[in-house]
């Protein structure tokens, strides 16, 4: 689950281009929308983006997406939930 | 046009010469080993929130930030309307969005360079930016796409329904937009450089970029640069329709070819298309001083844009850069109007006359 959380940070910050953000910056339980990383709409569809590319998962209804892209704790929960046991 | 004066009363430009924030006037030439000039861009995070910034591609950027800057140099507050020109748009965005779609079978796309590849989307921002609801336009007709923002502006501030309009021009070149060009013969086969842009008696030119903003109006501002008194545009004209327009344009605006001090030329040392300057100069302003501007920002459709910014400067400095003074034999004796003659591979060709203030 770390390995996956500092990968998806890794990911987070290449896809958003977030100049001058490390890693460890981003707190695991943070919002990533809002306060925390500031985020917007648009990045939120670049992190659905994310997710059909890095891990093959198409998030189809944004009601649940707007749970799943709540933080990097959340984000990496729901991309192990559907990796295969 | 009619004899609307239109006042430039704030501009910037970001080109391959240290327009936006160096010494043009002094600075020598900037040059390039290659066929294409590269624009020099400013630092942006002077002008640009570092969130805003990141998502931005450099078209966005560049268009952005010489908007902004252009207001900030007219000293009046943001304009009514906002129009812009542009032939090809965010081509970077463009071509990613395209390779895109090839490689993810059309799933998936990130959605920030589909935004950014539409070509009002500099006008989006840059309206944004200074909180401007009024009318967006952004023209894209090839070599007229500047003319005709330019138009669009000049049209309104005389009709008065506006007192201020931001017009600009804003142009990138990628390497899959010079090789593709360059497959249909714009640039020149031999590497030349632009330092020795004319000295090549060769089909094609050198390609460029760049971004150009200016805020005009119909009052005469603290600020203001130069005067926009006329302009005319002519699609494919034949040489007889060609060698008739310019007498007339000038007998329009009540002027003889001896009022004129200077004339900007688009030439591009393109040997197919370089006889429009010379047979027309030479029939109606064989005395007046003539420089050529586009071995300073390359070959794009919307070089006219810069055109008209280098007359601005020139007539508010009162004098020629020294990278143009290699030019003419003698320097104009007075600087109180400026024409330029532009035209896009021979088919899109443009006057544009300006005063000073």
């Amino acid at each position: 689950m770390e390995a996956l959380k500092l990968k998806l940070k890794e990911q987070i910050i290449e896809a958003l281009n977030l100049q001058d953000t490390k890693p460890e910056d981003i707190d695991d339980n943070a919002p990533l929308f809002g306060e925390g990383l500031g985020l917007d709409s648009i990045d939120s569809l670049e992190l659905m983006v994310l997710l059909e590319r890095q891990y093959g998962i198409k998030v189809e209804d944004p009601r649940e997406g707007r749970k799943i892209l709540a933080s990097v704790q959340s984000m990496a929960e729901f991309i192990q939930s559907k990796q295969p046991a | 046009m009619s004899k609307h004066r239109c006042y430039i009363q704030g501009s910037a430009a970001i080109s391959a010469q240290p327009t936006f924030d160096g010494d043009f006037f002094s600075a020598p030439l900037t040059t390039t080993s290659a066929n294409n000039l590269v624009a020099m861009e400013p630092d942006y995070k002077a002008f640009i929130p570092p969130n805003s910034l990141r998502r931005m591609s450099r078209m966005l950027k560049m268009g952005l930030t010489t908007a902004l800057k252009a207001v900030q140099n007219s000293g009046q507050p943001s304009p009514d309307v906002i129009i812009t020109g542009t032939g090809k748009g965010s081509l970077s965005d463009t071509e990613k969005f395209i390779r895109d779609i090839e490689a993810y079978k059309e799933s998936a796309l990130n959605p920030t360079p589909f935004i950014q590849s539409t070509y009002n989307s500099v006008n989006g921002l840059i309206a944004l930016q200074q909180k401007s609801t009024g009318y967006n336009n952004t023209f894209v007709h090839r070599g007229f796409s500047f003319e005709n923002a330019l138009l669009d502006s000049l049209l309104q501030l005389a009709e008065g329904n506006v007192q201020r309009t931001l017009t600009g021009a804003f142009e990138e070149m990628t390497a899959e937009h010079f090789y593709i060009k360059s497959r249909i013969g714009f640039w020149k086969e031999a590497t030349i450089g632009n330092a020795a842009l004319f000295e090549h008696n060769t089909p094609g030119s050198i390609s460029g970029e760049g971004s150009t903003f200016f805020l005009l109006g119909n009052d005469k501002t603290p600020h203001a640069e130069a005067v926009i008194t006329g302009m005319k545009m002519l699609y494919k004209p034949s040489a007889e329709a060609l060698n008739k327009a310019l007498p007339q344009f000038l007998q329009k605006h009540d002027i003889q070819p001896g009022d004129i001090d200077l004339v900007i030329t688009g030439r591009n040392g393109d040997i197919n298309t370089d006889h429009y300057y010379r047979v027309l100069f030479s029939a109606h302003c064989p005395h007046t001083p003539e420089v050529p501007f586009k071995q300073l920002c390359g070959e794009h459709d919307t070089a006219g844009a810069f055109a008209v910014w280098l007359a601005a400067q020139i007539l508010k400095r009162r004098a020629l850069p020294a990278i143009l003074q290699p030019y003419v034999s003698h320097l104009p004796k007075t600087f109180r109007r400026v024409l330029i003659y532009n035209h896009f591979i021979g088919e899109q060709h443009t006057f544009f006359l300006l005063e000073r203030v």
